[in-house]
Formats: structure tokens, sequence, C-alpha cells
């Protein structure tokens, strides 16, 4: 069994590469603006079918239409955060439950609307990535690593590192982190809390519209799709610690591990179970995620 | 003075009313089906079947009863995925719109939840689709399926498989926790049992899971045969997984998802050679006297309709019109429907035995497969040139079968 | 609870009491239980939700819990129904309990997603146990009464209300609870013990939703994970509940009323619009949050509830009129 040691640490590591770029938009959502963005799952979806309507159209790559889905999106996403900003604001009773409230709302309009043009069935986006993977077999070591999930995890670090260098190394960057630390204090610095907030919005549109189309071409798309990714990404940004971002890599990398543990050592059936128990003990006995850094 | 026009006008007027309110002069039927919620694919599949079986009987003058035409006309309710909402569709259909019979859900667990209602009023009610074993087992009277279940249809893949050349002598077999795919596992097992292939690996995983680990470990043991039992995504995701970590087994099957037009365009050239179970495909050789005279007759009229192939479900849904359709023309009954006319619908029901585009009707008057349809014989297909071929039994089979699966890399 | 809101709700109950001797119509009786259930749903949810001021993402699986109790007791160990019953409700009582000590410790988004966790984990529990009958679900003996379930639902749904009514509104545990909502170390400071009254609140959230379950489970005649156990029933309470207006009682019932016509009434009558019918809920929920900030109660009644009414400018919202300069 030891021989399968390897591929199960690679299979874990690579989904949860996709687990990461599900969450990392979310987790800076909120630690900016304090919304749990309900509909992420949706901005999956859309960009995803923007990548395959584009593919379908073209016939060229999905992977090439990337920047493209990204561009789209972060577009959507600067225009509609004034409205969601608007909405939970004000003399309120509960930011964070409106907040949630107002996106869960707009998720069944996304979805609804996405049902209605899309239609029901599921489809699947191609890319000569998809069909490749790398195998190597040595000695007792058996491991096989599919091309695609690999770049999945790739773009992942990417996004990251992107993601990394903007916050710390610019200006822009700078007002963010000042912004999710202390709006107020923020606000008499000069910074446009407004365009800031549009702009992390529009990031996190973007980002997680890219990840709708990886996911594309390592699974399937549908209409319905986006309430499993929504699930994903609360569980991994809360176990991260909601708004801390280092995190999400180690919170993202647990889920994929401990899946794929139990795939092959354990006994299938009870994976979810497993992820459940694991994510609910984790957060009794760390209460603001794995590293009790969260907000 | 034209106060006692409008009195007596109104009084011949409700008389009038009264005289024809026992005279209705078409069937009113209930469809009760997922238009939304997770089901909604599925069910939105067979109320096409169902409204494609109203429009063309209709299209003919209606349904023939003692020399005289009745025309249908559909009453929906969607179940929205719920149990719960089914049983409730079923109620208002039943009482408030009165409906003269049923035509039934796509999921198991809304049927389950619906029976009870119909037992109760003696509304009888055939369902295109629901294929878990458990509702026959209940032995409801006035439930009847046009579709047999898994465990009827299971083995006859895996029989196909154990006679071609070489065998295959070793089976990795997996299936989604859900009450179909579950059954669909089993089934397979069981007869690989029974044929002497080993199953190295039998697994229940949680639906929707991502099985690349598994199967990345299950390559290491080289099975000749993968079997699935799970629902359309979760099929098209194992053929993905399968080609991303570049292993092809001798024969990969899965059951009726194959047939679903998803299923080929998603995957392309990957979904060649893959195999399935079916009740029908639109080249079987069928022979109908209602409505449809064969298969492809009706094949090419629901692609004319809805420009998308037919597949097994939405041919279920249709068929089981004309069973009513038959049933009802047996015995002699005119809408509206009372409860001794339904007890007649029923009987004929249960005595009916036509052949159609579909296939035989012919449901089970006991057993484990008490009202469902076991005049149909289970065929095994496999994707062929990008649409799913009968390649068993041999009395059915339009090309032999392609064995073993050609790698991924060669096509 | 005003006078008047209480003769309301009076004549509400009144009104449905009369119900089945007006309308032989067992359509109607149905749609009847099934809004009186999620009314409910709806109440006992914002016990913790709204007077509490804590978001239970898990409300459905004390449902589920009580459903399958119920169940068990009556397919397995051949218990009659009246018996099963209360167990279902003492199951979900005493797993808020469990669940309760560790995880009110929680606060915010986190108790929130440690609920919705818990409440996947017992779905699954439900999908790979034998004794629950794993994803094929359980049938209950068919008792197709539909006034005994009406009148049940309508006597159990009643209770709740009056006796949430005298807790929450009329003794000083509804004080300790809203106390410990609006400040829970201020509360700590009064000398309350907040992790005992979080646990009552949640038991007292958790058991009517059990029991309802129970009564779903013999009323529907089959359960099974997907359809007592997934995000249906928290996540529908959770909208009539904030829909309808927090941290009251007649809100989730206005709340529960509202979304349960407005769906019964597009499924019966506009499913040929079913396309709509998503993106619709969708614009009315998100719209709520917009226009109807206290729920419909707060505009019905235009008096905020509680301290809800005017907080002062909260550190979290834009600071007025400071924009960039430069």
């Amino acid at each position: 069994m030891l021989q399968l040691l390897p591929q199960a640490i690679v299979d874990g590591l690579l989904i949860g590469g996709i687990y990461i770029t599900v969450a990392l938009g979310f987790s800076l959502a909120f630690g900016v603006m304090h919304i749990i963005d309900f509909a992420v799952g949706e901005w999956i979806m859309l960009g995803a079918f923007l990548g395959y309507y584009l593919t379908q159209w073209t016939g060229a790559d999905a992977l090439v239409f990337l920047p493209v889905v990204f561009v789209v999106f972060l577009g959507v996403g600067y225009a509609i955060q004034p409205i969601i900003h608007r909405a939970i604001s004000g003399r309120r009773g509960n930011p964070v439950l409106m907040g949630l409230v107002f996106t869960f709302g707009l998720m069944l309009a996304i979805r609804g609307l996405g049902l209605t043009v899309f239609g029901f069935y599921s489809h699947s986006l191609s890319s000569i990535l998809s069909a490749k993977s790398v195998f190597l077999e040595k000695g007792g070591l058996f491991l096989t690593v599919p091309v695609i999930r690999l770049t999945g995890f790739v773009y992942a670090l990417v996004i990251m590192a992107a993601l990394y260098w903007i916050l710390k190394k610019t200006d822009f960057g700078l007002a963010v982190r000042a912004l999710s630390q202390n709006r107020e204090a923020a606000g008499l610095m000069g910074i446009n809390a407004r365009r800031i907030s549009s702009w992390v919005y529009g990031i996190h549109v973007g980002v997680s519209a890219m990840t709708g189309v990886i996911i594309g071409c390592i699974f399937t798309i549908s209409a319905q799709m986006g309430g499993d990714y929504t699930i994903l990404a609360f569980f991994v940004v809360v176990l991260a610690g909601m708004g801390y971002l280092a995190g999400v890599p180690w919170a993202a990398f647990l889920l994929g591990l401990v899946q794929s543990f139990f795939l092959i050592f354990g006994n299938p059936s009870y994976t979810m179970l497993a992820v459940f128990v694991i994510l609910y003990i984790i957060l009794l006995i760390s209460p603001k995620g794995l590293f009790a850094k969260g907000v | 003075m034209r106060r006692l026009a409008v009195a007596i006008g109104a009084v011949l007027l409700t008389a009038g009313l009264a005289l024809s309110a026992g005279h209705r002069d078409y069937f009113k039927v209930g469809v009760i089906t997922s238009l939304s919620g997770d089901l909604a694919t599925g069910g939105n599949v067979t109320k096409r079947g169902y409204d494609l079986w109203a429009k063309t009987v209709n299209s003919q003058g209606g349904i023939e009863v003692h020399g005289k035409k009745y025309k249908v006309k559909l009453y929906y309710a969607d179940a929205q995925s719920e149990p719960s909402q089914g049983a409730s569709g079923a109620e208002r259909l039943v009482t408030q719109e009165g409906v003269d019979f049923l035509l039934g859900p796509y999921s198991s667990g809304v049927t389950l939840a619906v029976a009870p209602v119909i037992e109760k009023y003696r509304v009888p009610m055939i369902t295109g689709s629901a294929e878990s074993p458990l509702i026959w087992r209940q032995k409801f009277r006035y439930t009847f399926g046009t579709i047999p279940p898994v465990n009827y249809t299971g083995a006859t893949p895996i029989n196909l498989l154990a006679g071609l050349n070489p065998a295959p002598r070793t089976a990795i077999i997996l299936g989604s926790n859900d009450a179909f795919s579950k059954a669909t596992a089993e089934a397979f097992k069981a007869a690989s049992e029974e044929v002497g292939i080993r199953v190295l690996k039998y697994n229940i995983v949680p639906a929707g899971q991502d099985l690349i680990p598994l199967l990345s470990a299950a390559k290491v043991m080289r099975p000749d045969l993968i079997a699935f039992g799970g629902h359309d995504e979760e099929l098209i995701n194992l053929v993905k997984a399968l080609r991303q970590i570049n292993y092809t087994p001798k024969a990969l099957l899965m059951h009726y998802g194959v047939t679903e037009p998803a299923f080929v365009e998603a995957l392309g050239k990957d979904a060649e050679d893959v195999f399935g179970a079916s009740v029908w495909t639109p080249t079987l050789h069928t022979r109908g006297t209602l409505l449809w005279k064969d298969a492809v007759t009706y094949a090419r009229d629901a692609e004319a309709a809805y420009g998308v192939p037919a597949d097994y479900t939405q041919a279920g849904c249709s068929a089981a019109g004309i069973a009513f359709q038959a049933a009802l023309q047996k015995a002699g009954v005119t809408p509206p429907l009372d409860d001794g006319e339904r007890e007649a619908l029923l009987k004929a029901l249960e005595e009916l035995d036509i052949e159609t585009f579909y296939g035989r009707i012919r449901f089970a008057r006991e057993g484990e497969y008490y009202h469902a349809n076991i005049g149909l014989d289970a065929l095994t297909v496999q994707i062929q040139g990008g649409t799913p071929v009968i390649v068993g039994p041999a009395e059915f089979a339009e090309a032999p079968a392609r064995y073993p699966m050609r790698p991924w890399n060669e096509r | 609870m005003g006078r008047k809101t209480m003769v309301g709700v009076a004549g509400l109950g009144l009104a449905f009491a009369v119900l089945p001797l007006v309308s032989q119509d067992t359509f109607v009786l149905r749609v009847a239980t099934e809004a009186l259930m999620w009314i409910g749903l709806a109440i006992s949810w914002d016990v913790l939700g709204g007077y509490t001021g804590y978001l239970n993402f898990g409300h459905g699986a004390f449902f589920g819990l009580g459903a399958y109790t119920t169940a068990i007791l009556m397919m397995k160990a051949g218990w009659p129904f009246w018996a099963s019953l209360p167990a279902g409700g003492l199951v979900a009582g005493l797993g808020a309990v469990v669940a309760g000590i560790p995880t009110l410790r929680l606060k915010g988004a986190y108790f929130a997603i440690a609920t919705w966790a818990m409440s996947r984990a017992v779905q699954q529990l439900a999908l790979v146990l034998e004794v629950t009958g794993g994803p094929d679900g359980m049938r209950l003996p068919p008792f197709l009464n539909p006034q005994f379930f009406f009148y049940l639902m309508l006597a159990l749904v009643a209770v709740l209300f009056v006796t949430l009514w005298f807790l929450l509104e009329r003794s000083s545990f509804g004080l300790k609870v809203k106390a410990i909502r609006e400040d829970e170390e201020g509360a700590m400071a009064l000398g309350l013990k907040p992790t005992v009254i979080k646990v009552q609140s949640f038991v007292l959230s958790a058991t009517p939703a059990g029991i309802l379950g129970g009564v779903y489970a013999y009323w529907i005649t089959f359960i099974d994970p997907a359809s007592v156990l997934g995000d249906l029933v928290t996540d529908q309470s959770v909208v009539m509940a904030v829909f309808g207006g927090l941290g009251t009682l007649v809100g989730p019932l206005i709340g529960a009323i509202l979304v349960f016509a407005f769906k019964t009434v597009f499924w019966a009558y506009l499913a040929d619009f079913q396309v709509l019918y998503l993106i619709i809920l969708g614009v009315m929920i998100a719209g709520s949050v917009v226009f109807l900030p206290d729920g419909v109660v707060g505009l019905v009644f235009r008096t905020a509830r509680g301290a809800k009414g005017a907080p002062p400018e909260r550190p979290a919202e834009e600071p007025a009129g400071r924009e960039a300069v430069g």
C-alpha cells in the first residue's frame, strides 16, 4: 500500500490547487468588503460557460481564453460591486447576514438565468492538455499525474503569486490591505474605499470565472454547478480563517488530501463524511480558522 | 320584466351546465414530474415524452373508444425534485383538477411519495422513468412503470462481456451513493460474480465525488473491466478521469446514461467503445400499432419536435401514454372516469400485452418486478461512431462489439 | 408584540382551526398543513437566529434527525407514532446540546459554517448507515388522513408559538437571550452565563424542528437523505425568517406564509414559466434586503424592533462624505 502514498499526496495537492482558486477571491472579497459572496459558485459557472461558448465558436483550446474570461468578468464584478454595497450598507441589523441573504438572492437569480439561457444539459470544455498525463514507474513507485490537473495547480500558484505581488508590492495592494484592516482610518488616509472595493470584487469575480474554465476542462459544467463550488469556497475560507489569504492554500490542501487519502487508503464511502467531520472538529478546536488568524 | 328574463336565463343556464357537468369529451391527464430542482434535466426529458404522446394522439383526433375519439389534455404539477411536492401535486391533480389518470415522475424518491396518495384515491399512474427496484417491491396496486428496474437489465451487459474474447477476468465496480446508481452497481457486481469475473474493488462513493485518486490507485491493479453506476455528469467525469490518467481498461461499462446525447456531445471521440445498457434505442426493430409504427419513426418525430435525439426515458414516457391509450380502448371507458371505470382501466392495464414502437409492454402481476414492464428485452449497447449501437443479445445486435477498448491516444 | 398583533395572530389561528370545516378540499388542507410546518420551522430558526444572534445553517439537520428517529422507531422497533414523535424531538434536542456546547463558542460566519458542516456530516451519515436505509431512504406505513395531520401540525405550531411568546417576550429568558445577542461580553459582566443560555436557546430552536420532522415523515410516508437532510429546509427557513423580520415571532410567521404562498401558487398555476421561478425568487430575496431591511414586519409595523432600530454609525460602513482626495 505504501507504494500509493506518493499518488495520494500528489492527487490531494492537485485537487487542492483547484480549491485554492475557488476560495482565494472569495476570501479577499470578505476581507476587504466583509461580504460573504454566496454567488461565488455562479461566477464560476458563468466563466465556465463563456469559455465553453468561445471554444465552440472558434474551435480553439479552452485555456487560450483564460485572459479573455478574466477581463470580461473583472468588468462584471467591478460594475456589480456598488450595487451590492448599496444594498447592504446603511442601518441594518446584521450586515453579515444581510450581505449573505442578498448574495443568496443574487445566486438564485443568476442560476435561474443560467438555466434559462444555457439549458439543463452538462457540457465539457476541451483542451489538448486534458488528454495528457505523466506516468512514473520506478521500483515500487507508481505515479500518474494528469497534466490538466497539474495545469490547474500551476494556475493556482500563478494566481497566488500575482495576488501576493499586487497586495505587497503595489500601492493598490497597500490600499486594499489598509482597507481590510481599518476602513475608517483608510478613508482618513485618502483611500477611495468605493473604487478599491469595486476593483477587489472585480478581481474576485474575474479569478472565479477563470477557475470555471479550468474546472470545465477537468470536470463538467452545467447551469446548476454553482452550488457545490460555493460550499467548497465557504469551507476552505472558514477553515483558513476568514479574510486570511495565507491560510487558504493550507486549508485547500488539507481538504484535498483528506479526500485522496480516504479514496485510496480508507473506505471511499466515508470520504465526504470524513471531510465534514474533520472540518467541524478543526473549527471547534481552533475557532478562527487553522491559524486562528481569521477575522 | 327584465329581471325576470335574467332570472329565467340564469336558471336555464345553470340547468344546462348541471346537465352537461357529467359530460366531458376529452381525457384529463395529470403529469407529475420534476421541472425544477436537482432533477430538472431528467424531469424535462419526461415532459417531452409525455408532451409528444399527447400532441401525436391529438393530431390523430384523440384516443378512440367505441368508435368515438377523445382528445387528451395534460395538466402539470412540478414536483420540484422533492417527494413532498410530488405528493402535493398528486393531491391537487386528483382532487382539484379531477384528472382521469396520471403520468408519473422522473425519480424514484418522488414516485415513492406519490404512490400512497394515488393508492388512496385509486387513480392509476404509469411512470416512464423511475428505475429503482424499491418502487416495485412495495407492490403499489395503482402504480405501473414502462421501464424495468436496473436489476432487470444489469446482468445483460456483463453476460455479453463474459462471452467476448479474451473475456475480462478482473473488474472494478463503482457506484454513486444514490438509489439508482447503487442498485446498478449491485446488479453489475452480482452478475460479475455469477460469470466468474473477479471483483477486485467494489465501492459506493459519495455522489459527484472526484474519483481520480481512486482510479489512479485502481490503475495499478490493471482491471480488465471498469463498471460504474451513476448519473449523467458523473459518467462524463469518469471517462474524463480515465483519460486524464491515461488508463484504458479492456471494457468500460456504465448503464443507461451513455445513451443520453450529452454524454457523446461532451466527450467526443472519448465516448467511443463505452458499453451501456438500455431497453430501447432509436434503431431498435420494434413494431407498434398505435401512433408510431417503429422506433425509427418515433425518433424522427422526436427530433423534428425538439431538435434533440430521443433517449430511452423520453421513449418510455411516450410509451406510458400509449399504454393508457390501449388500456382505455380495451376497457371501453370514456371521460370523465368514475371510480368503477378507473378500476376497469386498472384491470385493463394489468392484462395489457401490446407491441409498441418502444417494444412490448406487459406489466408483471407478481414478484419483485410487480407492475414494472417485463415485456422488454435488456440490451447491451456500445457507442460506435457517436451513437449507441446495439451489440447484444445476438438477436438484436446491429454490429459486433468493439473489444477490447481502443487506447485513448490511438483514436 | 402589541395587542393588535396578538389579536391578529389569534384570529389567524382561529381561521386555520375552522378551515377543515369550511373546505372539504384535501389539497387545500395539504397546502395549509405544509404552510404550518414552515411557520414552525421559520419561527424555531429565528429563536437562535434572530433572538440570540447565532446563524444556524444546520437547522435542517434537526428536522432530519427528528424525521429519521421517528421513522426508525416506527419501522425497526415497532413503536407507535405517539411515542416515536416525542422521541424524535428528544433526539433533536439532545443533538443540540451535544453539538451546541462546543459549537456555540464560535461566532458569526464560523458558527454558520460549522453548523453547515455538521449538518452535511449528518446527511452523509444517513447515506452510509444501514439502519437509515442509506440512499434508498425509508418508507413509513401510509396513514393518509389529511384532517389528522392538519390538526396535529396546527396544534404543534400553536403550542410552539405560545410557548415561545411566553419564553421570549414575556419572561426573563427572552431578555437574557437578547442581551447575549446585543453584547455577549457585557452580558457576562452582568453575571449571565452565556453558554448556558445559548445552549438553551439552541435546544429551544432544534427540538421543534425535530418534532416537525417526525410529523413530516409520517405524513409524507417517505424520507431520504436528500429530502430531509438537504439544504432546502435550512435555506427556506432562513429566507422566510429574514424576509418576514428577524427577532420577532410574527416576522417568520408572515414570512413563511408569504414565501410559501408564492411558491405554491407559482408551481400550481404558473408551471409553464418555470424558468422564471428562480429568477423571481432571487430578485425578491435580494430586493427584500434592500427595501425591507427589517423584513415585512418592519414595513408593516414601522417600529424597528429593539436595538436593531438605530445603531450608531458602524465602523464597517463607509464614512460619510469622505471621498478620495487626489
